[in-house]
């Protein structure tokens, strides 16, 4: 087993990790750095309990291979809130009710935000869509599709 | 991360107060089982699995694993030779001698990482002989089946269950009530027919996780996502053979259950292997193929209906033979299948009763508990029967529901007098929600649109002396910190405890704590979080703990200033004196007590308060009539209805909108009831429409989200309404009880029923797929 | 019976060349126990099913041009084989020029994974169900592979050979994917049927495509590929003969689906029945060429 020496920017901070090939990036987050807030659900790509933003756009961290984020920017739920300060789809998530058991929330967050950030503006259908990949099986979904379409006119709101 | 706490909400109950337990869900901080870190001493474990339904053991060959670095041992069957089970202690930590489903244990590794351990699995040879399968569970109860388990007679059970010795069939529930062959000759309808309800699973997106340590002294530590941190305790301490003050479960938070966490599934290997290898801890987790196919399953069913009704459509008479697939062992099956049998009537009224519900061994996946605990089956049964019958007899299926309905006062199947239930309101909500008397048009030429109606009701299914208990411990900065033994699992029960213990104590609802994780070492008893009855009974724990512990303040704060307490009370924290107007924050009293008068002492101290619950009326049922004083503690009872459209082209069914309305006796948390409402519907359109386990020869063809499809938030409809009705519980705390399973009990049939208006087509075996509906579209010649 | 692993098997190496001939010699040295590999989304999830036991993962992203994507009004289109189906689906050339290739995309998996997965890496892993493979055969797509032979032009129609199965050799690398540009006045649709409605595979993908065409005797020529119905991506030259052949009517159309339907083969499996897959095949194609003559026919 050989090991790749990696530099990334992970919710802001630089580190340094050695990982072997055969690890995938959610393996490394949350095995070697410990940030657990990044889900397994099914280490195979199709529940997106581990998404994350991994240079600007979500992904499932279980369907990249650790070794090729050389020098990647990576923010998981641990980096979502800065300064203190809650993201607006986690405010809203949590003023909608749209957390039951939790376990999907932090890949739903992430996606929720990556979307945000591309599509500022998205239509209740660009949100199931871009949520398809989560899956959730409390809370039936639609407070969770009220909350992020709260948070994009929040946003926008804030910026005008 | 600061939250504003300036809030202060006094008499929280019936508000809908935010949730305690999700600030650390959304910022990543909730620590689940397999979060927490135990440095670099942790071993991993996984497990050989049989590939076979059904064959003999002949040879286990684990040379080649032992030899590979990193493995520290296995273990198997022999290590572990006693019986384990819930009910009837029927199965081993591994398998002895024989294998009875595919994925059942065989031998367990334990190695440095889980990748050798899975390398150590890989060179394990079993050599197995082949036996035949029994692969349906109504030819698993005729004579001519192979035996699954030849030693049933022996098996350890409790009186209310009934195995059969010689035979397949782990338990035979009965009633009878009435001259049901009487009645057929009243019935001016009667319809007749057979449906099969499939294996499901739970799909939590938390999969089974455990970790155990066993220390050299014996005691062990079980670390699990568990729904049963006392009832495990229990279990696995008497099957070791260790007192179970020994034994400790610690039960973070948990992503989900929905019953299959519940009782002990595969927390028994790593907990058999720690004892085995002990110091070091061990942990062991399912992968989601292992989830999805060693995991306890919702059984299979397959449910015989007779049922009818005079000429205005009264109930007459109800024939129902209920054959239920167990699968291998039954750890909560045969319980599953009592509840089956005495709930068989569905919430409604009929005076001529004949049930069987019989549990039957197969070389299919273990039943356990799913969320409805049997009811979701048993009512995608009936209640399409009701739907059938209301047709038959010409009666608008709103009005049949209606019509006969139970209600307060009712003596039910098991002779139990039912108490007041609000279902007909719950009808009536639903109804008007979806404007039932309007019948609307097609959005398109190649679509067919129907509305379905369905009741559904279900009792909390457990022993009769289910307990819960409570401690409510006060802090001397004014906050309360509430233990209990319940598991925050999703639904909110933290929220409502502290809820609950703010109200009868009087103080803000901010104000009080719940203390988790759970820990039998600190936690107080309660049974399992299960059968939607923490609310209720560990509901009624908290309130009774609160209650002592205002006695307790009252009673010192009275005596220091020399009142009656009944003069006294507790109002936003605050102990006010009615009679004096006098007022002292609790937060002064409640661990430094009081000064007497003129320096004479102190008096009160710390206070704890402690509450328990435990329901002791009901009672046991005959086990040829079924019929007993009281069955169960109580039913929650509620309608659902769904329009749909049917796309002629794919077959695809579209649920347009829906309406839940639950009788829920009081609602301590508006919001999060109706988040169970939602949640549960959706969970259960997803079982109406998608899932299924394909079990082909007894191995499950489709082991993985890849082929075992659930609902994403682009399949359910936007609408839902939900309506909480409130008929008070007499003995729930102010009135509650509970809600957490019942919305997904009447999906599948509200769902048939839409899909008949839609088509007039019955499809009795779910799911309704596109492809199943659209095959039965062709065959009815309604397509080309 | 499924024995996935709980992660990548330990033996799993992560090898990143530094050029293509490096990759390629590797490839070749390391022939049946190595594979090239960009989103890996499909190597990830069959190395953890123990269905593939590939010892080096080979990461041919970014060798050689092959994360860009160009546009020349003058030529066509190339996509690196590197470029993950998100991003192609939002570029301009593509919304404009190729709206059928960013549909198509847009059907596979989920946002997140498409994030990662590639159109070339659902082209070179050959599924009868990748949703991509016919709208880039309908688009005339060529694939461009760097070989121990250096570089050779591998035209879509004609390179797959069976599931999984292409003709690509050990050594073989994809760079790029190349469409010409599209015939005026096109049209094309991607219907895609799964169990339920988002990120499922497909029970049957209807990939179609037409364009007025004044050397066709109908005045319009379509093209017709069909996704997990047949061993391979399967066109469908009857049908598409039979358009360019017979003026065009909702009849015609009917019929041209109804060839669709008599030239698939498909199996039963989990996701669907072959019975339900051939009716969904006739009616899909048949929407779908409703669909795109409403759009292309000149007398509308
Ligand atoms: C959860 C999930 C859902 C999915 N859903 C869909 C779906 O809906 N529709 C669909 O079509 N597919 C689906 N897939 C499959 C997969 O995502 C697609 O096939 C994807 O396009 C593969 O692209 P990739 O870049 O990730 O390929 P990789 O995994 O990197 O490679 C795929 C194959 O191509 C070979 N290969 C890769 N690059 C090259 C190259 N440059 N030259 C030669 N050979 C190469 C690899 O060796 C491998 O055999 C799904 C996969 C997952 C995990
Ligand atoms: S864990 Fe990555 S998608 Fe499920
Ligand atoms: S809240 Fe439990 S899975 Fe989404």
């Amino acid at each position: 087993m050989s090991f790749h020496r990696i530099t990334i920017r992970i919710n802001g901070n630089l580190e340094q990790v050695d990982v072997p090939g055969n690890l995938t990036l959610l393996q490394m987050l949350r095995d070697k750095l410990g940030l657990t807030g990044t889900k397994n659900g099914c280490a195979s790509g199709e529940c997106g309990a581990c998404t994350v933003i991994l240079n600007g756009d979500a992904v499932n961290s279980c369907m990249v291979v650790a070794a090729e984020c050389d020098g990647a920017e990576i923010t998981t739920i641990e980096g979502l809130a800065s300064s203190g300060d809650l993201d607006m789809v986690q405010k809203m998530i949590l003023e909608e009710g749209g957390v039951q058991c939790g376990f999907c929330t932090p890949g739903i967050l992430m996606s929720a935000r990556a979307l945000l950030n591309r599509n500022p503006h998205p239509t209740e259908f660009d949100i199931r869509d871009a949520i398809s990949g989560n899956l959730c099986r409390c809370t039936g979904y639609n407070r969770i599709v009220t909350a992020i379409s709260r948070a994009a006119e929040a946003e926008s709101a804030a910026v005008k | 991360m600061v939250v504003a706490q300036n809030t202060r909400t006094n008499n929280p109950v019936g508000k809908s107060v935010a949730r305690n337990d999700v600030l650390e869900k959304v910022t990543g901080g909730a620590t689940y089982t397999d979060d927490i870190q135990f440095g670099p001493g942790l071993l991993h474990c996984r497990v050989k699995r049989s590939p076979h339904p059904h064959a003999l053991i002949k040879k286990i060959d684990y040379s080649k694993a032992l030899k590979l670095p990193g493995v520290k041992g296995v273990a198997t069957g022999d290590d572990f030779p006693d019986l384990i089970g819930l009910y009837l202690k029927d199965r081993c930590f591994f398998a002895r001698g024989k294998v009875r489903f595919v994925g059942e244990a065989v031998v367990g590794v334990v190695a440095t990482t889980e990748e050798i351990a899975e390398a150590a699995v890989d060179l394990i040879d079993v050599e197995y002989e082949l036996l035949t399968p029994v692969l349906d569970p109504e030819f698993g109860a005729s004579p001519e089946a192979p035996l699954i388990h030849p030693d049933l007679g022996n098996y350890d059970h409790p009186n209310f269950i009934f195995p059969v010795a010689n035979s397949n069939i782990s338990n035979h529930f009965k009633i009878r009530k009435g001259d049901i062959e009487a009645a057929w000759t009243q019935c001016a309808a009667i319809v007749e027919h057979t449906f099969r309800i499939p294996h499901v699973q739970h799909v939590p997106i938390e999969p089974h996780v455990a970790v155990a340590k066993c220390e050299d002294n014996g005691q062990v530590t079980l670390w699990a996502s568990t729904q049963s941190p006392f009832a495990q305790r229990a279990l696995l301490a008497k099957a070791l053979h260790i007192p179970e003050s020994d034994f400790r479960v610690i039960a973070p938070l948990i992503g989900g259950g929905f019953g299959c966490k519940a009782g002990v599934t595969m927390e028994a290997i790593p907990v058999a292997m720690a004892m085995k290898y002990k110091g070091q801890p061990i942990k062991f987790r399912l992968t989601r193929e292992e989830e999805f196919y060693t995991n306890f399953v919702r059984q299979g069913l397959v449910i015989k209906i007779k049922v009818g009704c005079d000429k205005e459509g009264n109930l007459l008479a109800l024939q129902n033979r209920m054959y239920w697939d167990g699968g291998a062992y039954t750890e909560y099956g045969v319980n599953v299948t009592r509840a089956g049998g005495y709930s068989s009537t569905g919430p409604y009224d009929i005076p001529n009763v004949a049930t069987d519900s019989i549990c039957v061994y197969t070389n299919h996946p273990v039943g356990g508990a799913y969320r409805g605990f049997g009811m979701a089956e048993l009512h995608t049964g009936v209640d399409q029967a009701m739907d059938m019958l209301a047709a038959k007899i010409g009666l608008d299926p709103v009005e049949f529901h209606k019509k006969n309905c139970v209600q307060g006062g009712d003596v039910l199947a098991t002779g139990m007098v039912i108490h007041d239930v609000g279902i007909k309101e719950c009808i009536e909500k639903v109804a008007q929600a979806l404007d039932w008397e309007i019948k609307d048009k097609p959005s398109a030429p190649n679509k067919l649109r129907g509305k379905g109606v369905a009741l559904a009701w279900k009792a909390p299914a457990m022993p009769p002396n289910a307990g819960s208990s409570a401690l409510v411990k006060m802090n001397s900065d004014g906050t309360v910190t509430v233990s209990v033994g319940g598991q925050e699992i999703g639904q909110g029960t933290f929220t409502a405890m502290a809820q609950i213990a703010a109200e009868a104590l009087g103080v803000p609802y901010e104000n009080v704590k719940v203390s988790g994780p759970i820990d039998t070492r600190y936690s107080p008893y309660e049974w399992q979080t299960v059968a939607s009855r923490l609310t209720w009974s560990m509901g009624n724990a908290v309130r009774n703990a609160a209650l002592d512990a205002r006695k307790k303040v009252l009673d010192v704060v009275a005596e220091a200033w020399g009142e009656d307490a009944k003069d006294l009370d507790i109002k936003d924290g605050y102990v006010i004196s009615y009679k004096t107007e006098e007022s002292v924050s609790i937060k002064d009293i409640v661990v430094y007590g009081l000064p007497k008068p003129n320096d004479g002492g102190w008096i009160g101290g710390p206070i704890v308060g402690a509450g328990s619950f435990m329901p002791s009326y009901v009672t046991g049922l005959d086990a040829e009539t079924g019929q007993g004083n009281r069955a169960v503690v109580h039913y929650t009872t509620g309608a659902q209805g769904v329009e749909i459209e049917v796309d002629k082209e794919t077959g695809r069914i579209e649920v347009l909108r829906a309406a839940c309305a639950f009788d829920v006796g009081k609602a301590i948390n508006p919001d999060m009831v109706r988040q169970q409402m939602e949640g549960g519907f959706i969970q259960g359109l997803s079982s109406a429409l998608f899932e299924g386990c394909q079990l082909v020869d007894g191995v499950m063809r489709n082991p993985s989200f890849v082929d075992y499809r659930i609902a994403t938030a682009a399949d359910v409809p936007a609408e839902i309404d939900t309506f909480i009705i409130e008929h008070a519980q007499d003995d729930g705390p102010f009135g509650a009880r509970g809600i957490g399973e019942h919305p997904l009990v009447p999906s599948i049939a509200a769902v048939a029923a839409a899909l008949y208006d839609a088509t007039g087509l019955r499809i009795t075996n779910p799911p309704f797929s596109a492809e199943k509906v659209y095959l039965a579209l062709l065959e009815a010649g309604l397509v080309e | 019976m499924n024995n996935a692993h709980p992660g990548l098997p330990d033996f799993v190496e992560y090898v990143k060349p530094a050029s293509l001939e490096e990759a390629s010699k590797f490839l070749v040295a390391h022939a049946g126990e190595s594979r090239p590999f960009l989103g890996a989304t499909d190597c990830i999830v069959r190395m953890r099913d123990g269905i593939w036991k590939t010892k080096y993962l080979v990461d041919v992203k970014g060798l050689d041009g092959t994360n860009q994507i160009t546009f020349d009004p003058a030529v066509g289109l190339t996509i690196g084989a590197a470029v993950p189906m998100n991003k192609v689906a939002a570029h301009p050339a593509v919304i404009k020029h190729y709206p059928l290739l960013a549909e198509a995309c847009h059907w596979v998996a989920s946002y997140q994974l498409r994030s990662r997965a590639t159109i070339v890496g659902n082209i070179c892993n050959a599924s009868p169900a990748g949703d991509t493979i016919g709208a880039s055969m309908l688009l005339e797509g060529v694939l461009r592979v760097f070989g121990p032979d250096g570089y050779r032009d591998e035209p879509l129609n004609g390179f797959f050979k069976g599931p999984g199965r292409t003709n690509l050799k050990p050594g073989d690398i994809a760079v790029s994917v190349s469409f010409p540009l599209p015939p005026q006045g096109n049209s094309g649709r991607y219907i895609k049927l799964g169990r339920n409605k988002l990120g499922d595979l497909a029970i049957v993908g209807v990939t179609a495509f037409g364009y007025p065409d004044s050397s066709a005797a109908s005045g319009y020529r379509f093209r017709i590929a069909l996704a997990s119905v047949a061993p391979i991506p399967l066109r469908v030259p009857k049908a598409e003969e039979l358009l360019a052949s017979k003026p065009i009517d909702e009849a015609v159309l009917a019929e041209a689906a109804q060839l669709a339907y008599e030239s698939c083969t498909p199996i039963d499996d989990v996701r669907g029945s072959a019975r339900y897959r051939k009716q969904m095949v006739r009616n899909l194609t048949r929407n779908a060429l409703v669909d795109i003559w409403s759009k292309i026919r000149k007398d509308a």
